[in-house]
């Protein structure tokens, strides 16, 4: 009486069998909102882009268990497990070095955040493993480096890529993002590597390691103006939104600079508005609760984060600002800038050439046109003596809402001055890792033991492997 | 005459045995007292008995009815009119499968309740009618207003599966779904659209047995592990030729227990507040939490305040510019003029008085042929919540007929339409009105300014609210918001059953029970988590079919033994037919179509089949009419444990599984001598096993279609690992049990022992870490341990003439228990919320809940042992882990039901009594964050300087000196500082946890029963009248809520969290019946 079933218990509604396009979007789509949703939630405010007047305990250093970016990214490390196989079973070379280009930004941000993760046995939990090795930093970025080279060895015409929601299928620009890519990591590693030869390797050979060469080539995703697939922040609510104001540090450094890109970062406050004369105003990072809320006379006189990020975000001009972000071109030449000065590199443009290039597609970048005497202001004119500082400076400002990228940074240059906030409960230490999930205490407690001896203490304060 | 003896000098009594309605009774036993001379009445009820000239006394019994004795004097005839026996102790009881037993045959404890003791004073739910009634049966219903779900487990939770705790409902012999479907928490909205069993009209329910364990539902296979519920319906057998019978009911309902808001502080922070446009752009207007001004009547601009334009100060969308609160819509709205700052969260007001109508009419007739019972009930319900209703409609029918002497046809089917306008949204979250009522709202915010809902000239475009920022206006949401219900259900069976001979028949029977649910959710424009608006359809079509046959033999082979047997097979089939579309964005403000999407629609379908073959049997041996045993075996094969074609290779199939039951009556007190005040003695015990399988598609690893990106179809893989090798769960259950009457059956005592071992249990949602790419996996594991006691008392304190005193005690103690893991699996999460989780650990409890506490002294020899620590800024620390902080299962429940009858008038009131057990509120959490609850009064006696006397708070506990040593605490708090400490900022779950202890007044009924004599003109017969009161107070340690109070969650009902549900509501009305 049993012979049908078989049959019985096959889910009629089941898809077991999947080709590449259908999984590829997913991919990027979870990877980038997760950015987007880290930069707002902790990136931000670390990099003290934004401070809060409400809920104030990201700001002062309660940081609880940061899960979240731990949860999606092994979640979507799965699906592009999947889609590496699938496409190594089909020769899919294409779709097998994008595949290989997310994970190796996934994993990068893991481990910077993180610092030893999982990685060689991770989402192998089909073969039955099911608490995978900690591995060092440096056994990570070797390996990420090395699948953004392969990706860019593998990446070439022929093939058709669909369901590409950063370059629509071109896939010559997946090849300057991998190689664009290496030339980030490579430089974060370089306190503690001697990098040069590899990047000089790749700058020597356009041809076959190409980078980015213009802002088109930018490696963002552009968001829709309909449902579900806005801005992750659109469908906020506005007390949500209105929680995280620009912050004074960097603030006041715009209105230094006369920088008129606090025009989209931020908003003129009410006050300033209402008597008529639009003004921006920060808050200073890390006040407790009521300070924050009484600051300069209230939430009145502190301006909001900028609209484009939020209800703006479905304009024609907040479609091209508020993006999803991998990486860009400002930040390639910036980085460019700084190898260039620290002769990381030998260039026919000059640091100085990186560092304005930079700043002018930073400009285009948040859809500003910049003063005609911007580069030769104070503050940012070029000169060799503080260029690492002015460098730093800029780019920290071209990274407002791009991810944990500005953290990383800030963590290994320094630059600019990042000060714990008067009512931090982190004894005055601004965090420079996040600490692991609670979760992986049951669940792979053995794993993480070992990765918590050989790199010191599960806290905000333990540096990373690369981070001196 | 199996029992007569002859003698020399005798003479021969006869006469006729007859029930209070003169029908005479036949197989009464007709004993002469004190011999063993005796002989049973004839199909009419007449007998014949030779007895001695020295005879005197005749004992008349007769099972169901109260034993006579009757003199015998100096007459040749007599007769006996049986009464019967009011209390039922002797009753017969359908069990497994529905044969009817004799309770006293049985080897395992069943409990019975009448229709009667649900018809009057009645609960929306059935289910939740039966709190209190049953000992070992725990109801728990879901905080959603009228018609919710209810949660049901008897003798404690044996799976570590939370939803599979629930027992098996029978509808005459068929068993129905008691799904609870679709209430997904999705999108921000949970909602409860009740279970399966709660559509069970009580009006036509003629009893229900409760069969506790494994032992007593054997027969329903694996579905009966966790007890079964068997009812029968009214049928029109006992009627007497044509009869009408009405039972019509109107309660009225309030809330049992509203949170204690203090009403000295409105919205606001530090004391400080003005309204300008509700976003913060006021003083502190942004801010939704109660720590603002004094509300002494100063005047502030608030959102109700005039404006020199005439408006509200809340009309701050009057340009359509698509910006809330923009400079051009505020200077259209004009200046606020300030108004009296004073208390006005009214929420006393904002319940309405629910009401209850319920009106049952039923035609009964029979004759020798055959009998029938029509019925038709109208519940119509307005919820204590504004624009919440259901209206609900019952049709049944119950028809027999003999075709022929030997083969009879029953019909017996229910079409139950249920329908509701609106059914509120649960839970802590925008989209439910108690987020904002009990936690959030502003104390001086006067809830009537709110039910103007639209800003003018934006009607449908933009709600009017006190705040902007992140809240709905509570009537917007209950009058645009909608939920709606239109569900059509369909259930019950036709049966034929053949006499071969007197002991011989075969049944065969066919059931279903079908639901087609339709639901629709609308959103308005300018929902706050919904800009746009939306709308939703869900279609949830779930039923399941029942083919049975049942081969029945009763043979009594000599005067000693008696023997019965049972061959059956079912055939049954569930499925589950899912179908959801979205319109995730609207064009135009208001029209709910499929074609006003602004955006694709979004669709998705669940096809669900399940088929479970099955074959059994049980033998049942009598001796002596005092000793039976019962013996059971099943075989069960389920498509769920089939492994499908693609994964046939990956691992082996188990599907089929065997469990047999046997169990052991004996009634002593026939057996052995027993003193004059012992009416009755027996002793049972049983032991069985039931096998369990799982869901169906366990072995289906897929990807699901996640919502596509512009023309982009998108797909992920699933994050549930799967395990080709599961095997089927097996329950071993033990019970021991005894019953006694003394006193003429004047006191009872029911006492049971039982011991239930779940093992292999399925566990399909075990937490891996994510980094090996997977969230969970299913596994077989564990082994959980449940044994506890039952005891049932009765009794009759007074009894006289006229007046007469019932007491009955059920009482109930379980223990649930972790044996072991596998080896891998160490503890269990079964559920989580509000970072409090329900976990399973070995050697620990079921329902224990963990959750970060707060650190105390851990040295013993510390004088502050014990004591909470803080830190130097005076905040309370917490552990670093997660902690044990509570067990949502009670100790002990008890129910007590005392009865008054004077004459015609009956007067009885159950109390149900949970004793022990903890539970975390949310509501108290947020309740103190947001300044809103009584206690938050303390520290703020003048105001918010904290340097003022009466203002600030310094926390209990210690803090650690740099020594290692302690002090006593002394950094004051400002009030609300100390307030949020008091559960870490929301992240001290520990601070929420109560003692969940409570006593109910369940139930109150007044009935008069008005004499034949003053109706026998009207025709009328039975007319009954009584006042009723349903849950009229309860008594408990837990503070603004209803201790009894769960969260939903995704569809599953999870005790011991309270998540700011909707309150409980108390209900009292009358009820009248009659029948002509």
């Amino acid at each position: 009486c049993t012979d049908d079933f078989v049959e019985k218990n096959t889910d009629p509604n089941a898809i077991t069998d999947v080709t590449p396009d259908l999984l590829l979007p997913g991919i990027i789509r979870t990877g980038v909102n997760e950015m987007v949703n880290q930069s707002w939630s902790i990136g931000n405010i670390v990099i003290q882009h934004t401070a809060k007047i409400q809920f104030v305990s990201e700001d002062r250093y309660t940081w609880g268990d940061r899960d979240g970016l731990w949860e999606n990214m092994y979640n979507n490390l799965r699906d592009v497990q999947l889609l590496l196989e699938l496409s190594q079973k089909n020769n899919a070379n294409n779709y097998r070095g994008i595949s290989l280009i997310m994970r190796a930004w996934m994993y990068s941000i893991l481990t910077d955040a993180y610092g030893d993760v999982p990685y060689s046995e991770a989402t192998k939990g089909v073969s039955g493993i099911l608490q995978p090795k900690y591995e060092t930093q440096e056994v990570i970025c070797n390996g990420i480096l090395n699948d953004l080279k392969t990706a860019s060895e593998l990446l070439g015409p022929g093939e058709v890529v669909v369901g590409d929601l950063i370059y629509n299928g071109d896939v010559s620009k997946w090849k300057k993002l991998a190689n664009s890519l290496r030339l980030r990591y490579l430089l974060r590693i370089s306190d503690k590597k001697d990098v040069k030869a590899d990047m000089q390797a790749i700058l020597s050979n356009p041809t076959e390691f190409p980078v980015f060469t213009s802002a088109d080539d930018n490696g963002t995703m552009r968001y829709l103006t309909s449902a579900p697939n806005q801005f992750p922040l659109y469908t906020a609510r506005q007390g949500s939104f209105d929680e995280f104001r620009l912050s004074t540090n960097l603030g006041d450094k715009l209105t230094a600079l006369n920088d008129p890109r606090i025009t989209v970062f931020a908003q003129p406050t009410d006050a300033s508005v209402a008597a008529g004369t639009p003004k921006y105003s920060g808050v200073p990072n890390g006040l407790n609760e009521v300070a924050a809320l009484d600051y300069n006379g209230g939430p009145n006189n502190i301006s909001r984060a900028g609209a484009l990020f939020y209800k703006g975000s479905i304009t024609d001009r907040g479609l091209n600002v508020a993006k999803g972000y991998i990486l860009s071109y400002h930040e390639l030449q910036f980085i460019l800038a700084e190898a260039v000065k620290k002769g990381l590199v030998n260039s026919t443009k000059t640091a100085q050439f990186h560092y304005e290039e930079g700043i002018k597609a930073a400009f285009d970048y948040v859809d500003v046109d910049m003063p005609a005497n911007y580069l030769k202001n104070p503050g940012v004119a070029y000169n060799d003596a503080s260029a690492l500082a002015l460098i730093g400076t800029q780019k920290w400002i071209s990274l407002f809402f791009s991810g944990l990228e500005a953290w990383f940074d800030w963590r290994r240059t320094g630059v600019p001055e990042i000060k714990a906030g008067v009512d931090n409960v982190n004894s005055g230490k601004v965090p420079v890792r996040f600490a692991y999930p609670r979760s992986e205490q049951t669940l792979n407690p053995n794993s993480l033991n070992e990765a918590v001896t050989r790199q010191g203490p599960d806290n905000y304060n333990t540096h990373v492997w690369w981070d001196l | 005459m199996p029992f007569s003896r002859k003698s020399n000098a005798e003479k021969t009594i006869t006469g006729k045995v007859t029930d209070e309605g003169s029908i005479g009774l036949p197989g009464v036993s007709v004993i002469v007292k004190g011999t063993t001379t005796g002989t049973i009445s004839d199909s009419e009820g007449r007998y014949s008995l030779a007895v001695q000239d020295d005879a005197t006394t005749l004992i008349f019994s007769y099972v169901g009815y109260l034993s006579e004795e009757i003199a015998i004097g100096n007459r040749m005839a007599v007769d006996v009119v049986m009464k019967p026996d009011a209390r039922n102790l002797n009753e017969v009881v359908i069990t497994a499968l529905g044969i009817k037993q004799e309770s006293k045959r049985l080897g395992y404890a069943v409990q019975e309740i009448k229709g009667s003791e649900l018809d009057k004073a009645r609960e929306t739910n059935f289910v939740s009618g039966l709190a209190g009634k049953v000992a070992g049966v725990q109801v728990m219903s879901s905080p959603s207003g009228i018609g919710g779900s209810a949660r049901i487990t008897i003798r404690g939770d044996k799976s570590l599966d939370i939803n599979k705790n629930q027992p098996l409902f029978v509808i005459d012999g068929v068993p129905i779904t008691n799904a609870l479907t679709g209430s997904s928490g999705r999108d921000f909205q949970e909602l409860d659209y009740g279970n399966g069993a709660s559509l069970i009209n009580p009006d036509d329910v003629e009893s229900m047995t409760v069969l506790k364990g494994a032992n007593a539902s054997a027969l329903y296979g694996s579905r009966g592990a966790n007890g079964v519920i068997v009812i029968t319906t009214k049928s029109g057998k006992n009627s007497k030729g044509l009869g009408v019978s009405v039972n019509a009911g109107l309660t009225f309902e309030n809330p049992l227990v509203l949170p204690d808001f203090q009403k000295v502080y409105g919205q606001g922070n530090n004391g400080e507040f003005s309204f300008v446009d509700g976003n913060g752009g006021g003083i502190r207007d942004g801010v939704d939490e109660s720590w603002g001004p004094k509300m002494d009547g100063r005047l502030i601009a608030q959102h109700d305040s005039p404006t020199s334009n005439g408006y509200r100060g809340g009309d701050i969308s009057l340009i359509d510019d698509g910006q809330l609160g923009s400079p051009a819509d505020l200077a259209a709205r004009g200046t606020i003029t300030p108004t009296p700052f004073v208390p006005g969260n009214n929420l006393k007001e904002f319940y309405e008085t629910g009401i209850t109508n319920n009106t049952n009419v039923s035609v009964t007739g029979s004759n020798e042929k055959g009998d029938f019972r029509l019925s038709y009930t109208l519940l119509d319900q307005k919820g204590i919540i504004p624009n919440t209703d259901i209206k609900r409609n019952t049709f049944a029918i119950n028809t027999g007929y003999n075709l022929s002497p030997k083969l009879t046809v029953r019909i017996a089917a229910n079409y139950v339409n249920s329908t509701s306008a609106n059914r509120p949204n649960l839970t802590y979250g925008t989209e439910s009105i108690i987020y904002l009522l009990h936690c959030w709202m502003g104390q001086h915010v006067n809830l009537n300014s709110l039910k103007d809902y639209w800003i003018p000239g934006m009607e449908d475009r933009q709600q009017f609210n006190f705040n902007y920022n992140y809240h709905d206006n509570p009537y917007f949401n209950l009058y645009e918001n909608t939920n709606s219900q239109n569900a059509n259900r369909i259930f019950g069976n036709i049966s034929v059953k053949y006499d071969f001979t007197k002991w011989l028949s075969l049944q065969l029977r066919g059931g279903t029970d079908f639901n087609n649910d339709l639901r629709k959710r609308r959103r308005a424009f300018s929902t706050q988590r919904f800009p746009f608006g939306s709308y939703r359809e869900e279609r949830v079509r779930n039923g399941e079919s029942n083919f049975d046959f049942l081969l029945t033999a009763n043979k009594d082979f000599n005067e000693n033994f008696t023997f019965g047997a049972n061959i059956g097979g079912n055939h049954q089939i569930a499925t589950t037919n899912n179908f959801e579309v979205t319109a995730p964005q609207l064009l135009i403000p208001g029209i709910y179509s499929f074609n006003n999407t602004r955006v694709a629609l979004v669709s998705s379908i669940q096809d669900i089949n399940k088929v479970v073959n099955s074959l059994y049997g049980s033998v049942q041996f009598g001796y002596k009419n005092f000793l039976f045993l019962d013996v059971t075996a099943r075989n069960d094969w389920s498509t769920a444990l089939t492994l499908p074609a693609i994964a046939d290779s990956l691992g082996q199939t188990i599907n089929s599984y065997f469990y047999p039951s046997a169990s052991l009556s004996a009634v002593v007190s026939d057996i052995l001598p027993m003193p004059e005040w012992v009416s009755f003695g027996k002793i049972r015990t049983s032991l069985a096993q039931v096998g369990n399988d799982t869901d169906p598609y366990r072995f289906t690893s897929g990807y699901g279609r996640s919502d596509p990106w512009g023309d982009y179809p998108v797909y992920s893989s699933t994050r549930t690992l799967v395990n080709y090798n599961l095997k089927p769960e097996i329950s071993t259950s033990f019970e021991i049990g005894t019953e006694w009457r003394f006193l003429k059956n004047r006191a009872g005592l029911d006492f049971t022992f039982y011991n239930i071992n779940t093992r292999n249990q399925i566990l399909p949602s075990v937490p891996v870490s994510i980094t090996s790419g997977y969230s969970n996996r299913i596994v077989n594991a564990g082994e959980i341990r449940n044994y506890g006691f039952e005891v049932m008392l009765s009794g009759s304190p007074v009894q006289t003439q006229n007046f007469k005193w019932d007491v009955n005690v059920n009482w109930s103690a379980n223990r649930s228990k972790v044996i072991e893991f596998d080896g891998e699996v160490t503890d269990y999460q079964m559920a989580e919320r509000h970072g409090v989780s329900i976990r399973a650990q070995v050697g620990q409890r079921m329902g224990d809940m963990y959750a970060i506490g707060f650190k105390r002294v851990e040295d013993k020899n510390s004088p502050y042992f014990g004591e909470k620590v803080l830190n130097e800024s005076g905040r309370y620390l917490s552990t670093s882990n997660r902690i044990k902080v509570g067990n949502y299962n009670p100790d002990w429940m008890a129910g007590i039901r005392n009865t008054f009858t004077y004459k015609n008038f009956s007067l009885s009131g159950l109390l149900d009594i949970r004793h022990g057990g903890q539970i975390f509120s949310e509501t108290f959490v947020v309740g103190l964050e947001a300044g809103q609850l009584e206690e938050t009064l303390e520290g703020r006696e003048n105001g918010y300087d904290i340097n003022q006397p009466g203002n600030g708070v310094i926390g209990k506990g210690v803090i650690q000196n740099p020594d290692g040593s302690y002090r006593v605490n002394d950094v004051k708090l400002t009030a609300r500082e100390y307030h949020q400490s008091r559960t870490g900022n929301r992240d001290i779950p520990e601070g929420g946890i109560f003692n969940a202890s409570y006593a109910k007044l369940r139930e109150v009924r007044l009935g008069y029963m008005v004499p034949a004599k003053f109706l026998s003109k009207a025709k009328i017969k039975g007319l009954n009248v009584s006042v009723v009161g349903r849950n009229l107070a309860v008594w408990s340690k837990v503070p603004h809520i209803d201790p009894e109070t769960s969260s939903l969650s995704g569809g599953t009902i999870i005790p011991g969290i309270e998540s700011v549900g909707m309150p409980t509501t108390r209900s009292w009305g009358f009820n009248v019946g009659f029948s002509f």
